[in-house]
């Protein structure tokens, strides 16, 4: 499987500081969300949303955080986003599963997964693009960005389809 | 206000955070200006890293009602240290009073549906502080429901910048 990583991945970015994981299940990021359940780490939320606002307050009381989503949340979340998270220069890490990244994938995700690189762009979010070869280099990267007081995303993308 | 003293207070966006920042302005108050709904999110986010401090989030009936969700976390999670007003006034003021519906759904009911530990109703200002002095002996998730009618004023508009709000609120919390 191509997500092997995402296990690595979440304890790596907890040793590196991240407290706090507060995010909406989605299945490309479910090793990384089941993983984290294991050691209650993970608040699991009704919507993007709000687990942008709960963040911005565990970054308030200096606790650094993680934001995990689909990207229809994504979408859901552009105007928290630019109101809250780069308003106020909120330092948080975002991670993204990214659908409709493969042409055959179902059909609600194609058009948001079309749009999602250049939604990103538009918005001014700087972004990686994660796999199984470079995850940790680019986890390396967010969380300095976080520590230097910058919001950032780590995208997976969804290579299959089932 | 007083018997909230220093305790830090998360406002909600529109005429509660200006009401808030003019009458009792303080580096504990985070004033939330845009991202409507969210208010009850953030304080807890704090509650939940800071279990020893009463965090009190200001909130109205039209900010609730945007995401009531947010309800359903709070209770599920249930901490004992955060105070939940929300000032109902059943119209979406800071827009022009467009009617938010709080006048026939119950907020109180949704609170306690919720997992909310204690539930107050109150439409007076006397009413507002007995309550307030009563809470300050016991600890459990609270809601309090302050019905009140549409103001005549508006307050000025907070003159700090988002940064200066948030970086000042991480330094005195």
């Amino acid at each position: 499987m191509t997500d092997n990583f995402q296990d690595q991945m979440f304890d790596f970015l907890f040793r590196k500081g991240i407290e706090n994981f507060v995010g909406v299940p989605d299945s490309t990021l479910k090793q990384f969300i089941s993983h984290g359940l294991k050691s209650k780490k993970i608040i699991i939320t009704t919507r993007e949303e709000e687990a942008i606002g709960i963040s911005a307050g565990m970054i308030l009381a200096k606790s650094p955080t993680l934001v995990f989503m689909q990207n229809a949340g994504f979408a859901n979340s552009l105007s928290t986003i630019t109101s809250l998270i780069q308003l106020y220069k909120f330092p948080l890490i975002f991670l993204i599963g990214w659908r409709g990244f493969k042409k055959n994938d179902a059909p609600e995700h194609k058009k948001i997964g079309q749009i999602q690189p250049k939604l990103l762009k538009d918005i001014g979010l700087q972004t990686r693009i994660i796999n199984k070869n470079n995850w940790k280099k680019f986890s390396s990267w967010a969380i300095n960005k976080m520590k230097n007081g910058d919001s950032c995303a780590l995208v997976i993308p969804r290579e299959f389809v089932d | 206000m007083s018997e909230i003293g220093d305790s830090p207070i998360v406002a909600a966006n529109g005429f509660i955070s200006r009401d808030l920042f003019n009458v009792k302005d303080k580096k504990t108050n985070f004033y939330m200006i845009g991202s409507m709904g969210l208010a009850s999110s953030i304080g807890l986010g704090i509650a939940l890293k800071k279990p020893r401090k009463k965090i009190f989030i200001f909130d109205g009936d039209g900010n609730i009602l945007m995401n009531l969700g947010s309800l359903a976390t709070i209770g599920k999670i249930s901490p004992n240290n955060l105070i939940h007003l929300v000032f109902d006034n059943s119209i979406h003021e800071s827009t022009g009073g467009q009617p938010t519906g709080s006048d026939v759904i119950s907020i109180e009911k949704i609170a306690r549906a919720c997992n909310y530990k204690h539930v107050f109703k109150v439409s007076t200002k006397n009413g507002i502080v007995k309550i307030l002095d009563k809470i300050k002996k016991h600890s459990g998730l609270t809601l309090i429901l302050i019905k009140i009618e549409k103001g005549n004023s508006i307050g000025n508009r907070i003159s700090k910048t988002p940064k200066n709000i948030k970086d000042g609120f991480i330094k005195n919390l």
